[in-house]
């Protein structure tokens, strides 16, 4: 993004670190306007995403680390993941009555709510290795519940 | 680096009142369903779990809330859900949960719908 701002740093993998990352995202958008609700739906989607790092791209080796780059811009904060894996990859639409009915595991939401709350989503490879999720929200987009 | 998930339970007019503190994940929330099972071996028929407004869910947490709602269905109690931010509801409902545990604003309209 043109005329950028950024902030790069790293979160240990190790669960509930992924807090650190959704409260430094948190407080770029509240710097950049965005509403509450919106900012609710970004914490909500950096911390699946960090969680999604930790437990299939790296595989909750402790000595692994998630990588986080928020990108903003006037209109725009993009955010990215980075684990140090293989990433995340395509996980088929959870369904919540099979998960009722016992045919699918609980888990396995992380995507599926990273793809209903922010405004783009890509999964792919970061140019030093390992799976990156990039998410963007816009200031000028809201979203319904 | 979770906050520690802490449980009170109450009895209110038949209904077993959960209070929950903290960070439900899927760390965490295995205290959840301990406190569930429990209720269920002690002939526990009617839940409510109520969160704490300041509460952080992730999806691992959720999870453990779709298993005692699976659970729940299969052995008949009736477990609701009420203290949750407008965000939480929204995800419960995104989620499609809300097909299958209720969900309230407020405690006291989850108990007089008991």
């Amino acid at each position: 993004m043109d005329d950028a701002g950024k902030i790069e740093f790293h979160i240990p993998n190790v669960p509930g670190a992924e807090k650190t990352a959704m409260e430094q995202a948190a407080t770029v958008a509240r710097g950049m306007g965005f509403s509450d609700d919106r900012i609710e739906d970004l914490k909500t989607a950096v911390a699946e995403a960090c969680i999604n790092a930790m437990e299939h791209g790296n595989r909750m080796d402790a000595s692994t680390r998630v990588g986080v780059t928020l990108t903003f811009a006037d209109r725009k904060l993009q955010v990215d993941v980075r684990d140090q894996g293989k990433g995340v990859g395509e996980i088929a639409t959870p369904d919540i009555d099979g998960k009722m009915e016992g045919k699918e595991k609980a888990r396995g939401w992380g995507i599926f709510l990273i793809r209903g709350l922010m405004d783009e989503v890509q999964f792919g490879s970061a140019p030093e290795g390992g799976g990156v999720v990039r998410m963007i929200i816009h200031l000028d987009r809201k979203r319904s519940g | 680096m979770n906050k520690e998930l802490q449980l009170e339970i109450a009895e209110k007019g038949g209904v077993s009142v959960v209070s929950i503190r903290g960070d439900v994940t899927a760390v965490t929330g295995g205290s959840i369903e301990e406190a569930y099972n429990g209720m269920t071996r002690g002939g526990v028929r009617r839940i409510l779990f109520l969160f704490g407004m300041d509460c952080y869910i992730n999806s691992g947490g959720i999870a453990i809330l779709i298993g005692i709602a699976s659970a729940s269905r299969k052995s008949g109690q009736a477990v609701r859900v009420a203290g949750l931010s407008e965000h939480f509801r929204k995800i419960f409902h995104m989620m499609g949960l809300t097909k299958y545990m209720e969900i309230f604003s407020t405690e006291e309209a989850a108990l007089k719908d008991f």
